[in-house]
Protein backbone atom coordinates (compact mmCIF):
# COMPACT_ATOMS: atom_id res chain seq x y z
CA UNK A 1 0.00 0.00 0.00
CA UNK A 2 1.67 3.57 -1.11
CA UNK A 3 0.46 6.67 1.53
CA UNK A 4 1.12 9.39 -0.53
CA UNK A 5 1.55 12.97 0.87
CA UNK A 6 -1.37 14.50 1.22
CA UNK A 7 -0.53 16.97 -1.27
CA UNK A 8 0.22 15.01 -3.91
CA UNK A 9 -2.80 14.92 -6.12
CA UNK A 10 -4.14 11.28 -7.67
CA UNK A 11 -5.22 8.23 -6.62
CA UNK A 12 -3.18 6.01 -4.97
CA UNK A 13 -4.46 3.00 -3.20
CA UNK A 14 -4.95 3.65 0.22
CA UNK A 15 -7.04 7.08 -0.83
CA UNK A 16 -9.38 4.18 -2.59
CA UNK A 17 -10.00 2.28 0.60
CA UNK A 18 -10.61 5.50 2.19
CA UNK A 19 -13.36 6.16 -0.30
CA UNK A 20 -14.46 2.44 -0.73
CA UNK A 21 -14.99 2.59 3.94
CA UNK A 22 -16.72 6.38 3.40
CA UNK A 23 -19.10 4.96 0.69
CA UNK A 24 -20.23 1.83 3.22
CA UNK A 25 -20.28 3.30 6.43
CA UNK A 26 -22.57 6.46 4.76
CA UNK A 27 -25.02 3.45 4.01
CA UNK A 28 -27.67 2.27 6.76
CA UNK A 29 -28.35 -0.82 4.81
CA UNK A 30 -24.10 -1.87 6.46
CA UNK A 31 -25.36 -1.13 9.73
CA UNK A 32 -28.66 -3.16 9.78
CA UNK A 33 -27.20 -6.20 8.18
CA UNK A 34 -24.37 -6.40 10.68
CA UNK A 35 -26.69 -6.21 13.62
CA UNK A 36 -29.08 -8.58 11.65
CA UNK A 37 -26.62 -11.22 11.52
CA UNK A 38 -25.25 -10.92 15.06
CA UNK A 39 -28.90 -11.41 16.12
CA UNK A 40 -29.77 -14.23 13.79
CA UNK A 41 -26.86 -15.86 14.55
CA UNK A 42 -27.27 -15.44 18.37
CA UNK A 43 -30.83 -16.32 18.32
CA UNK A 44 -30.45 -19.55 16.03
CA UNK A 45 -27.71 -20.55 18.50
CA UNK A 46 -29.88 -20.02 21.54
CA UNK A 47 -32.70 -21.93 19.80
CA UNK A 48 -31.12 -25.39 19.28
CA UNK A 49 -29.65 -24.39 22.81
CA UNK A 50 -32.85 -25.31 23.94
CA UNK A 51 -32.59 -28.55 22.43
CA UNK A 52 -29.15 -29.55 24.65
CA UNK A 53 -29.83 -32.64 27.05
CA UNK A 54 -27.10 -33.08 29.85
CA UNK A 55 -24.74 -35.69 28.45
CA UNK A 56 -25.00 -35.94 24.69
CA UNK A 57 -21.67 -35.74 24.53
CA UNK A 58 -22.17 -32.60 22.60
CA UNK A 59 -19.14 -30.02 22.57
CA UNK A 60 -19.94 -25.93 24.17
CA UNK A 61 -17.66 -24.95 21.28
CA UNK A 62 -20.15 -26.65 18.71
CA UNK A 63 -23.39 -25.07 19.82
CA UNK A 64 -21.63 -21.13 19.68
CA UNK A 65 -21.14 -21.76 16.27
CA UNK A 66 -24.66 -23.48 15.52
CA UNK A 67 -26.00 -20.25 14.49
CA UNK A 68 -23.48 -20.23 11.46
CA UNK A 69 -26.41 -21.37 9.42
CA UNK A 70 -28.19 -18.11 9.63
CA UNK A 71 -24.69 -16.20 10.07
CA UNK A 72 -23.55 -17.14 6.61
CA UNK A 73 -26.61 -15.64 4.79
CA UNK A 74 -25.65 -12.43 6.42
CA UNK A 75 -22.44 -12.13 5.82
CA UNK A 76 -23.51 -13.26 2.10
CA UNK A 77 -25.65 -10.18 1.62
CA UNK A 78 -22.71 -7.99 3.10
CA UNK A 79 -20.65 -9.30 0.01
CA UNK A 80 -23.58 -9.05 -2.51
CA UNK A 81 -24.42 -5.65 -1.27
CA UNK A 82 -21.10 -3.91 -1.79
CA UNK A 83 -20.38 -5.92 -4.77
CA UNK A 84 -23.53 -4.98 -6.60
CA UNK A 85 -24.28 -1.45 -5.04
CA UNK A 86 -23.11 0.02 -7.34
CA UNK A 87 -24.73 -1.11 -10.61
CA UNK A 88 -28.26 -1.38 -8.84
CA UNK A 89 -27.93 2.50 -7.85
CA UNK A 90 -25.78 3.55 -10.88
CA UNK A 91 -22.29 5.52 -9.02
CA UNK A 92 -20.10 3.34 -10.90
CA UNK A 93 -20.03 5.51 -13.23
CA UNK A 94 -19.03 8.33 -10.82
CA UNK A 95 -16.58 5.42 -8.79
CA UNK A 96 -15.29 4.27 -12.20
CA UNK A 97 -14.47 7.59 -13.69
CA UNK A 98 -12.47 8.77 -10.40
CA UNK A 99 -10.59 5.32 -10.73
CA UNK A 100 -10.72 4.16 -14.25
CA UNK A 101 -7.90 2.04 -13.56
CA UNK A 102 -10.77 0.00 -11.91
CA UNK A 103 -8.85 -2.93 -10.23
CA UNK A 104 -8.53 -0.75 -6.98
CA UNK A 105 -12.03 -0.63 -6.45
CA UNK A 106 -12.76 -3.90 -6.23
CA UNK A 107 -9.36 -4.87 -4.56
CA UNK A 108 -10.47 -2.06 -1.32
CA UNK A 109 -14.13 -3.13 -2.12
CA UNK A 110 -12.94 -7.00 -1.09
CA UNK A 111 -10.63 -5.46 1.89
CA UNK A 112 -13.42 -3.72 3.38
CA UNK A 113 -15.61 -6.27 2.85
CA UNK A 114 -13.28 -8.62 4.89
CA UNK A 115 -12.94 -6.48 7.51
CA UNK A 116 -16.62 -5.48 8.28
CA UNK A 117 -17.64 -9.50 7.87
CA UNK A 118 -15.00 -10.34 10.58
CA UNK A 119 -15.91 -7.61 13.20
CA UNK A 120 -19.38 -8.93 12.31
CA UNK A 121 -18.21 -12.77 12.79
CA UNK A 122 -16.73 -11.92 15.96
CA UNK A 123 -19.13 -10.00 17.29
CA UNK A 124 -21.69 -12.82 16.50
CA UNK A 125 -19.48 -15.41 18.19
CA UNK A 126 -19.52 -13.10 21.34
CA UNK A 127 -23.40 -12.72 21.40
CA UNK A 128 -23.66 -16.26 20.66
CA UNK A 129 -21.27 -17.07 23.65
CA UNK A 130 -23.08 -14.94 25.88
CA UNK A 131 -26.85 -16.23 25.15
CA UNK A 132 -26.11 -19.87 25.54
CA UNK A 133 -23.86 -19.45 28.65
CA UNK A 134 -27.12 -20.81 31.18
CA UNK A 135 -27.92 -23.72 28.28
CA UNK A 136 -24.06 -24.99 28.22
CA UNK A 137 -24.10 -24.52 31.98
CA UNK A 138 -26.90 -26.84 32.37
CA UNK A 139 -26.48 -29.40 29.90
CA UNK A 140 -22.83 -29.34 31.39
CA UNK A 141 -21.05 -28.48 27.96
CA UNK A 142 -17.41 -27.00 28.73
CA UNK A 143 -15.60 -24.54 26.43
CA UNK A 144 -12.41 -24.68 27.73
CA UNK A 145 -10.08 -22.23 25.33
CA UNK A 146 -7.09 -23.81 26.08
CA UNK A 147 -7.52 -26.67 24.08
CA UNK A 148 -6.47 -26.51 20.50
CA UNK A 149 -9.68 -28.29 18.90
CA UNK A 150 -12.21 -25.48 20.64
CA UNK A 151 -10.32 -22.60 19.45
CA UNK A 152 -9.81 -24.04 16.24
CA UNK A 153 -13.70 -24.17 15.97
CA UNK A 154 -14.60 -20.80 17.31
CA UNK A 155 -11.08 -18.83 14.84
CA UNK A 156 -12.70 -21.14 11.76
CA UNK A 157 -16.23 -20.12 12.72
CA UNK A 158 -15.13 -16.50 12.10
CA UNK A 159 -13.05 -17.66 8.86
CA UNK A 160 -15.56 -19.48 7.21
CA UNK A 161 -18.28 -15.88 7.61
CA UNK A 162 -15.53 -13.68 6.27
CA UNK A 163 -14.84 -16.31 3.22
CA UNK A 164 -18.87 -16.19 2.76
CA UNK A 165 -18.75 -12.29 2.65
CA UNK A 166 -15.66 -12.32 -0.03
CA UNK A 167 -17.79 -14.87 -2.21
CA UNK A 168 -20.33 -12.94 -2.03
CA UNK A 169 -18.73 -9.97 -3.53
CA UNK A 170 -17.05 -12.00 -5.92
CA UNK A 171 -20.80 -13.19 -7.08
CA UNK A 172 -22.06 -10.04 -6.74
CA UNK A 173 -19.57 -8.20 -8.53
CA UNK A 174 -19.35 -10.57 -11.37
CA UNK A 175 -23.12 -10.73 -11.95
CA UNK A 176 -23.81 -7.10 -11.23
CA UNK A 177 -27.81 -7.91 -9.90
CA UNK A 178 -28.15 -8.18 -6.38
CA UNK A 179 -31.24 -11.21 -6.48
CA UNK A 180 -29.33 -13.35 -9.33
CA UNK A 181 -26.39 -12.82 -6.91
CA UNK A 182 -27.99 -13.70 -3.98
CA UNK A 183 -29.91 -16.24 -5.06
CA UNK A 184 -26.61 -17.82 -6.76
CA UNK A 185 -25.29 -17.63 -3.46
CA UNK A 186 -28.06 -19.33 -1.59
CA UNK A 187 -27.73 -22.41 -3.99
CA UNK A 188 -23.92 -22.89 -4.16
CA UNK A 189 -23.59 -22.31 -0.57
CA UNK A 190 -26.94 -24.13 1.55
CA UNK A 191 -29.05 -25.37 -1.63
CA UNK A 192 -26.63 -27.57 -3.77
CA UNK A 193 -25.29 -29.02 -0.92
CA UNK A 194 -28.44 -30.09 0.82
CA UNK A 195 -29.74 -31.55 -2.82
CA UNK A 196 -26.62 -33.34 -3.17
CA UNK A 197 -26.64 -35.02 0.21
CA UNK A 198 -29.69 -36.88 -0.61
CA UNK A 199 -27.91 -38.83 -3.13
CA UNK A 200 -24.39 -39.61 -1.91
CA UNK A 201 -22.32 -41.27 -4.45
CA UNK A 202 -18.27 -40.29 -5.26
CA UNK A 203 -19.55 -38.05 -7.87
CA UNK A 204 -22.21 -36.09 -5.84
CA UNK A 205 -19.88 -36.37 -3.14
CA UNK A 206 -17.29 -35.19 -4.95
CA UNK A 207 -18.99 -32.21 -6.05
CA UNK A 208 -20.19 -31.49 -2.26
CA UNK A 209 -16.23 -31.20 -1.50
CA UNK A 210 -15.82 -28.91 -4.09
CA UNK A 211 -18.83 -26.74 -3.39
CA UNK A 212 -18.29 -23.16 -1.51
CA UNK A 213 -20.79 -24.61 0.67
CA UNK A 214 -18.14 -27.31 1.99
CA UNK A 215 -16.48 -24.23 4.03
CA UNK A 216 -18.96 -24.96 6.45
CA UNK A 217 -17.02 -27.48 7.42
CA UNK A 218 -14.82 -25.24 9.17
CA UNK A 219 -17.88 -24.67 12.04
CA UNK A 220 -17.65 -28.64 12.90
CA UNK A 221 -15.80 -30.03 15.68
CA UNK A 222 -13.33 -32.69 15.01
CA UNK A 223 -15.76 -35.73 16.11
CA UNK A 224 -17.95 -34.71 13.24
CA UNK A 225 -15.37 -34.33 10.62
CA UNK A 226 -13.98 -37.57 11.09
CA UNK A 227 -17.25 -39.09 10.79
CA UNK A 228 -17.66 -36.94 7.67
CA UNK A 229 -14.67 -37.81 6.01
CA UNK A 230 -15.70 -41.65 6.81
CA UNK A 231 -18.65 -41.65 5.12
CA UNK A 232 -17.55 -39.90 2.48
CA UNK A 233 -17.14 -41.20 -0.87
CA UNK A 234 -15.37 -38.27 -2.41
CA UNK A 235 -12.25 -36.45 -1.28
CA UNK A 236 -11.47 -36.21 2.82
CA UNK A 237 -11.11 -32.50 3.39
CA UNK A 238 -10.08 -33.28 6.89
CA UNK A 239 -10.29 -30.10 9.12
CA UNK A 240 -8.67 -27.31 7.01
CA UNK A 241 -10.10 -28.57 3.35
CA UNK A 242 -13.32 -26.70 3.39
CA UNK A 243 -11.74 -23.67 4.11
CA UNK A 244 -9.22 -24.10 1.63
CA UNK A 245 -12.43 -24.61 -1.06
CA UNK A 246 -14.14 -21.81 0.43
CA UNK A 247 -11.08 -19.69 0.01
CA UNK A 248 -9.95 -20.57 -3.67
CA UNK A 249 -13.71 -19.74 -4.76
CA UNK A 250 -13.02 -16.80 -3.49
CA UNK A 251 -10.07 -15.84 -4.89
CA UNK A 252 -11.09 -17.55 -8.44
CA UNK A 253 -14.44 -15.28 -8.09
CA UNK A 254 -12.46 -12.13 -7.53
CA UNK A 255 -10.19 -12.65 -10.33
CA UNK A 256 -13.20 -13.55 -12.98
CA UNK A 257 -14.86 -10.48 -11.64
CA UNK A 258 -12.18 -8.39 -11.59
CA UNK A 259 -11.51 -10.07 -15.23
CA UNK A 260 -14.99 -8.73 -16.28
CA UNK A 261 -14.20 -5.44 -14.89
CA UNK A 262 -11.12 -4.76 -16.59
CA UNK A 263 -12.00 -5.95 -20.01
CA UNK A 264 -15.70 -4.95 -20.72
CA UNK A 265 -17.80 -1.78 -21.02
CA UNK A 266 -19.37 -0.51 -17.97
CA UNK A 267 -22.74 0.13 -19.25
CA UNK B 1 -8.95 19.99 -25.15
CA UNK B 2 -11.02 16.93 -26.52
CA UNK B 3 -10.20 15.05 -29.28
CA UNK B 4 -12.72 12.44 -30.67
CA UNK B 5 -11.01 11.06 -34.18
CA UNK B 6 -12.76 8.43 -36.52
CA UNK B 7 -14.50 6.76 -33.12
CA UNK B 8 -16.80 4.29 -33.68
CA UNK B 9 -19.28 2.53 -31.18
CA UNK B 10 -20.84 -0.60 -31.79
CA UNK B 11 -23.87 -2.21 -30.00
CA UNK B 12 -23.99 -5.60 -31.54
CA UNK B 13 -25.06 -4.53 -35.11
CA UNK B 14 -25.99 -1.22 -33.66
CA UNK B 15 -23.59 1.54 -34.60
CA UNK B 16 -24.65 3.85 -31.80
CA UNK B 17 -21.14 6.64 -33.00
CA UNK B 18 -20.29 6.33 -36.52
CA UNK B 19 -16.51 7.41 -37.33
CA UNK B 20 -17.35 10.56 -35.66
CA UNK B 21 -14.31 13.18 -35.42
CA UNK B 22 -14.38 16.56 -33.62
CA UNK B 23 -12.74 18.79 -31.17
CA UNK B 24 -13.71 20.59 -28.17
CA UNK B 25 -11.20 23.44 -27.24
CA UNK B 26 -9.79 24.96 -24.70
CA UNK B 27 -11.29 28.37 -23.60
CA UNK B 28 -14.60 27.18 -25.36
CA UNK B 29 -17.74 26.03 -24.84
CA UNK B 30 -18.66 23.56 -27.31
CA UNK B 31 -22.27 22.53 -27.47
CA UNK B 32 -23.42 18.63 -28.43
CA UNK B 33 -26.29 18.86 -30.13
CA UNK B 34 -28.32 15.93 -31.88
CA UNK B 35 -32.07 14.17 -31.89
CA UNK B 36 -32.33 11.25 -29.34
CA UNK B 37 -30.35 7.67 -29.78
CA UNK B 38 -27.92 9.64 -31.83
CA UNK B 39 -25.04 9.19 -29.88
CA UNK B 40 -24.11 12.19 -27.87
CA UNK B 41 -24.25 10.06 -24.13
CA UNK B 42 -22.08 6.97 -25.74
CA UNK B 43 -19.34 9.53 -27.06
CA UNK B 44 -19.31 11.00 -24.09
CA UNK B 45 -18.67 7.74 -22.58
CA UNK B 46 -16.30 6.10 -24.40
CA UNK B 47 -14.26 9.44 -23.60
CA UNK B 48 -14.07 9.37 -19.90
CA UNK B 49 -13.00 5.46 -20.18
CA UNK B 50 -16.42 3.60 -18.97
CA UNK B 51 -16.87 2.09 -22.34
CA UNK B 52 -14.30 1.25 -25.32
CA UNK B 53 -14.28 2.20 -28.93
CA UNK B 54 -15.08 -0.26 -31.49
CA UNK B 55 -12.82 1.23 -33.11
CA UNK B 56 -10.84 5.24 -33.34
CA UNK B 57 -9.55 7.54 -30.16
CA UNK B 58 -10.64 9.99 -28.09
CA UNK B 59 -8.39 11.53 -25.64
CA UNK B 60 -8.00 14.64 -23.33
CA UNK B 61 -5.08 16.72 -23.38
CA UNK B 62 -3.69 14.07 -25.86
CA UNK B 63 -4.26 11.53 -22.92
CA UNK B 64 -6.37 8.36 -23.12
CA UNK B 65 -8.62 8.80 -20.28
CA UNK B 66 -7.81 5.68 -18.22
CA UNK B 67 -4.27 7.01 -18.30
CA UNK B 68 -4.72 9.81 -16.65
CA UNK B 69 -3.30 9.57 -12.59
CA UNK B 70 -5.55 12.15 -11.01
CA UNK B 71 -8.34 12.22 -13.39
CA UNK B 72 -10.64 14.11 -11.16
CA UNK B 73 -8.14 17.06 -11.71
CA UNK B 74 -8.15 16.87 -15.34
CA UNK B 75 -11.71 16.39 -16.43
CA UNK B 76 -15.20 16.67 -14.53
CA UNK B 77 -17.36 14.43 -15.37
CA UNK B 78 -21.58 14.32 -15.11
CA UNK B 79 -23.23 11.83 -17.55
CA UNK B 80 -26.16 10.93 -15.35
CA UNK B 81 -27.77 12.86 -12.53
CA UNK B 82 -29.24 9.81 -11.29
CA UNK B 83 -25.69 8.29 -10.36
CA UNK B 84 -26.29 8.42 -6.66
CA UNK B 85 -26.99 6.21 -3.86
CA UNK B 86 -30.56 7.30 -2.82
CA UNK B 87 -29.38 6.42 0.70
CA UNK B 88 -26.37 8.34 1.05
CA UNK B 89 -25.82 11.95 2.02
CA UNK B 90 -25.12 14.47 -0.09
CA UNK B 91 -21.86 15.44 1.19
CA UNK B 92 -20.79 12.07 2.04
CA UNK B 93 -21.79 11.03 -1.82
CA UNK B 94 -19.11 14.11 -2.71
CA UNK B 95 -16.96 13.26 0.07
CA UNK B 96 -16.28 9.44 -0.91
CA UNK B 97 -15.61 11.16 -4.79
CA UNK B 98 -13.03 13.59 -3.44
CA UNK B 99 -11.21 10.83 -1.47
CA UNK B 100 -9.94 8.76 -4.54
CA UNK B 101 -7.72 11.96 -4.72
CA UNK B 102 -7.52 13.18 -1.94
CA UNK B 103 -9.47 16.13 -1.59
CA UNK B 104 -9.93 18.03 1.35
CA UNK B 105 -13.42 18.04 2.96
CA UNK B 106 -12.91 22.36 2.91
CA UNK B 107 -13.35 21.51 -1.33
CA UNK B 108 -16.44 19.28 -0.84
CA UNK B 109 -17.75 22.17 1.18
CA UNK B 110 -17.47 24.82 -1.06
CA UNK B 111 -18.19 22.70 -4.38
CA UNK B 112 -21.48 22.76 -1.92
CA UNK B 113 -21.84 26.29 -1.69
CA UNK B 114 -20.83 26.57 -5.65
CA UNK B 115 -24.09 24.58 -6.44
CA UNK B 116 -26.03 26.04 -3.57
CA UNK B 117 -26.69 22.76 -2.10
CA UNK B 118 -25.75 24.16 1.67
CA UNK B 119 -28.93 23.52 3.12
CA UNK B 120 -29.71 19.87 1.89
CA UNK B 121 -25.66 18.72 1.68
CA UNK B 122 -26.69 16.23 4.99
CA UNK B 123 -30.05 14.96 3.59
CA UNK B 124 -30.36 11.68 2.16
CA UNK B 125 -29.74 11.79 -1.74
CA UNK B 126 -32.92 10.01 -2.41
CA UNK B 127 -35.20 12.63 -1.20
CA UNK B 128 -33.79 15.05 -3.70
CA UNK B 129 -35.60 16.89 -6.62
CA UNK B 130 -34.50 16.27 -10.15
CA UNK B 131 -33.16 19.61 -10.20
CA UNK B 132 -31.32 18.90 -7.03
CA UNK B 133 -29.58 15.42 -8.15
CA UNK B 134 -28.56 17.31 -10.93
CA UNK B 135 -26.78 19.85 -9.11
CA UNK B 136 -25.28 17.24 -6.73
CA UNK B 137 -23.74 16.08 -10.44
CA UNK B 138 -22.61 19.33 -11.38
CA UNK B 139 -21.03 19.50 -7.73
CA UNK B 140 -19.23 16.31 -8.45
CA UNK B 141 -17.74 17.67 -11.78
CA UNK B 142 -16.18 20.41 -9.85
CA UNK B 143 -14.36 18.84 -7.08
CA UNK B 144 -11.14 18.49 -8.51
CA UNK B 145 -11.15 22.09 -9.89
CA UNK B 146 -10.34 20.73 -13.36
CA UNK B 147 -9.38 21.99 -16.62
CA UNK B 148 -11.81 19.89 -18.79
CA UNK B 149 -15.76 19.50 -17.99
CA UNK B 150 -17.96 16.90 -19.69
CA UNK B 151 -21.34 17.72 -18.71
CA UNK B 152 -24.31 15.23 -20.36
CA UNK B 153 -27.70 17.64 -20.61
CA UNK B 154 -26.64 19.97 -17.43
CA UNK B 155 -29.96 21.74 -17.33
CA UNK B 156 -32.04 19.29 -17.41
CA UNK B 157 -34.26 19.92 -14.56
CA UNK B 158 -32.97 22.83 -13.02
CA UNK B 159 -35.33 25.85 -13.05
CA UNK B 160 -34.53 29.32 -14.68
CA UNK B 161 -32.29 30.46 -11.72
CA UNK B 162 -30.32 27.31 -12.15
CA UNK B 163 -30.55 27.32 -15.85
CA UNK B 164 -29.10 30.79 -15.72
CA UNK B 165 -26.41 29.91 -13.40
CA UNK B 166 -25.06 27.14 -15.77
CA UNK B 167 -25.26 29.08 -17.99
CA UNK B 168 -22.68 32.07 -16.42
CA UNK B 169 -20.78 28.76 -14.62
CA UNK B 170 -19.74 27.24 -18.11
CA UNK B 171 -18.56 30.70 -19.66
CA UNK B 172 -16.33 31.86 -16.74
CA UNK B 173 -14.86 28.56 -16.75
CA UNK B 174 -14.15 28.54 -20.60
CA UNK B 175 -13.09 32.20 -20.51
CA UNK B 176 -10.11 31.12 -17.43
CA UNK B 177 -8.78 28.43 -20.22
CA UNK B 178 -10.89 25.48 -19.79
CA UNK B 179 -12.76 23.24 -22.28
CA UNK B 180 -16.15 22.33 -21.62
CA UNK B 181 -18.38 19.59 -23.79
CA UNK B 182 -22.01 20.18 -22.86
CA UNK B 183 -24.80 18.45 -24.55
CA UNK B 184 -28.14 20.34 -24.76
CA UNK B 185 -31.76 19.70 -26.29
CA UNK B 186 -31.89 23.55 -25.72
CA UNK B 187 -31.03 25.55 -28.31
CA UNK B 188 -32.06 28.70 -26.93
CA UNK B 189 -30.09 28.18 -23.92
CA UNK B 190 -27.35 26.85 -26.12
CA UNK B 191 -27.11 29.50 -28.20
CA UNK B 192 -26.16 31.91 -25.44
CA UNK B 193 -23.68 30.00 -24.43
CA UNK B 194 -21.60 28.28 -26.86
CA UNK B 195 -18.89 29.07 -28.69
CA UNK B 196 -19.02 26.42 -31.08
CA UNK B 197 -21.34 23.36 -31.80
CA UNK B 198 -20.94 20.27 -32.97
CA UNK B 199 -23.94 18.47 -34.34
CA UNK B 200 -24.41 14.69 -34.81
CA UNK B 201 -27.12 12.64 -35.95
CA UNK B 202 -27.18 8.91 -36.19
CA UNK B 203 -23.84 8.74 -34.56
CA UNK B 204 -22.66 10.72 -37.61
CA UNK B 205 -20.98 14.67 -37.27
CA UNK B 206 -23.59 17.03 -39.29
CA UNK B 207 -21.86 19.82 -38.46
CA UNK B 208 -19.20 21.31 -35.98
CA UNK B 209 -18.52 24.95 -36.47
CA UNK B 210 -19.19 28.31 -34.39
CA UNK B 211 -22.75 29.00 -33.66
CA UNK B 212 -23.12 32.38 -35.95
CA UNK B 213 -21.50 30.24 -39.11
CA UNK B 214 -24.01 26.94 -38.66
CA UNK B 215 -27.11 29.88 -38.98
CA UNK B 216 -25.33 31.69 -41.46
CA UNK B 217 -24.87 28.62 -43.62
CA UNK B 218 -28.39 27.19 -43.44
CA UNK B 219 -30.73 28.70 -45.51
CA UNK B 220 -33.31 30.89 -44.32
CA UNK B 221 -32.51 30.35 -40.66
CA UNK B 222 -32.76 32.80 -38.21
CA UNK B 223 -31.95 30.80 -34.92
CA UNK B 224 -30.00 28.11 -33.99
CA UNK B 225 -32.93 25.71 -33.45
CA UNK B 226 -34.21 26.45 -37.16
CA UNK B 227 -30.47 25.84 -38.38
CA UNK B 228 -30.48 22.57 -36.21
CA UNK B 229 -33.85 21.17 -37.48
CA UNK B 230 -32.57 21.58 -40.97
CA UNK B 231 -29.14 20.03 -40.62
CA UNK B 232 -31.26 17.12 -38.29
CA UNK B 233 -34.62 16.57 -40.23
CA UNK B 234 -32.91 13.26 -41.85
CA UNK B 235 -31.44 11.77 -39.04
CA UNK B 236 -34.37 11.78 -36.55
CA UNK B 237 -34.80 8.41 -35.16
CA UNK B 238 -37.40 8.88 -32.73
CA UNK B 239 -40.41 11.43 -33.94
CA UNK B 240 -43.82 12.17 -31.68
CA UNK B 241 -47.02 12.17 -33.91
CA UNK B 242 -50.20 14.75 -33.22
CA UNK B 243 -52.89 12.33 -31.16
CA UNK B 244 -54.93 12.55 -34.63
CA UNK B 245 -51.78 10.79 -37.33
CA UNK B 246 -51.65 8.17 -34.51
CA UNK B 247 -54.94 7.63 -34.47
CA UNK B 248 -55.63 6.83 -38.61
CA UNK B 249 -52.52 5.09 -38.63
CA UNK B 250 -52.71 2.25 -36.51
CA UNK B 251 -49.11 0.57 -35.50
CA UNK B 252 -47.56 1.95 -38.80
CA UNK B 253 -44.42 0.08 -37.28
CA UNK B 254 -40.74 1.67 -37.09
CA UNK B 255 -39.68 3.14 -40.00
CA UNK B 256 -35.97 2.07 -39.99
N1 LIG C 1 -25.43 -0.18 -23.56
C1 LIG C 1 -26.05 -0.09 -24.75
N2 LIG C 1 -26.40 -1.22 -25.40
C2 LIG C 1 -27.02 -1.16 -26.60
N3 LIG C 1 -27.33 -0.04 -27.24
C3 LIG C 1 -27.00 1.12 -26.65
C4 LIG C 1 -26.35 1.16 -25.37
N4 LIG C 1 -26.15 2.45 -25.04
C5 LIG C 1 -26.65 3.18 -26.05
N5 LIG C 1 -27.16 2.39 -27.02
C6 LIG C 1 -27.76 2.86 -28.28
O1 LIG C 1 -26.87 3.77 -28.86
C7 LIG C 1 -27.57 4.81 -29.49
C8 LIG C 1 -27.08 6.15 -28.98
O2 LIG C 1 -27.51 6.35 -27.65
P1 LIG C 1 -27.07 7.61 -26.79
O3 LIG C 1 -27.58 7.41 -25.42
O4 LIG C 1 -25.63 7.85 -26.96
O5 LIG C 1 -27.89 8.79 -27.49
P2 LIG C 1 -27.99 10.32 -27.07
O6 LIG C 1 -27.51 11.11 -28.21
O7 LIG C 1 -27.33 10.54 -25.77
O8 LIG C 1 -29.57 10.48 -26.92
P3 LIG C 1 -30.43 11.41 -25.92
O9 LIG C 1 -30.49 12.74 -26.54
O10 LIG C 1 -31.77 10.73 -25.93
O11 LIG C 1 -29.77 11.37 -24.59
C9 LIG C 1 -29.04 4.54 -29.24
O12 LIG C 1 -29.56 3.89 -30.37
C10 LIG C 1 -29.03 3.62 -28.06
O13 LIG C 1 -30.14 2.76 -28.09
MG1 LIG D 1 -27.99 11.09 -23.83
Amino acid sequence: MTVAAPTRPGVTFSRVLAAEWTKLLSVRSTLWTVVGTILAAASLAFALGMFVRPDSGQSGSSLIVSGYLLAQLGTLVLGVMVGTGEYSVGTFRVTFTAVPRRLPVLLAQALITAVVALATAVGALLASFLVTVGQRGAGGLTVDLTDGATVRVLVDYVCFLVGVAVVGLGIGALLRRPTAALVTGVLVLVVFDHLLAVNPGRVTDTVRALLPGSGARLTMDDATLTALDATTLGPQLGPWGGGVVLGLWAVGLLIAAGYRLRRHDLA
Amino acid sequence: MIEVESLTKRYGTVRAVDELSFTAHSGAVTGFLGPNGAGKSTTMRVVVGLERPTSGTATVDGRRYADLAAPLHAVGVMLDARSVHPGRTAFRHLLAQARTHGISRKRVDEVIGMTGLESVAGRRAGTFSLGMGQRLGIAGALLGDPGTLILDEPVNGLDPDGVLWVRRLVRELADEGRTVLLSSHLMHELALCADRVVIIGKGRLLADAPVQEIIDRSTGAASLEDAYLQLTADSVQYRGRSADDSATTPTAGSTR
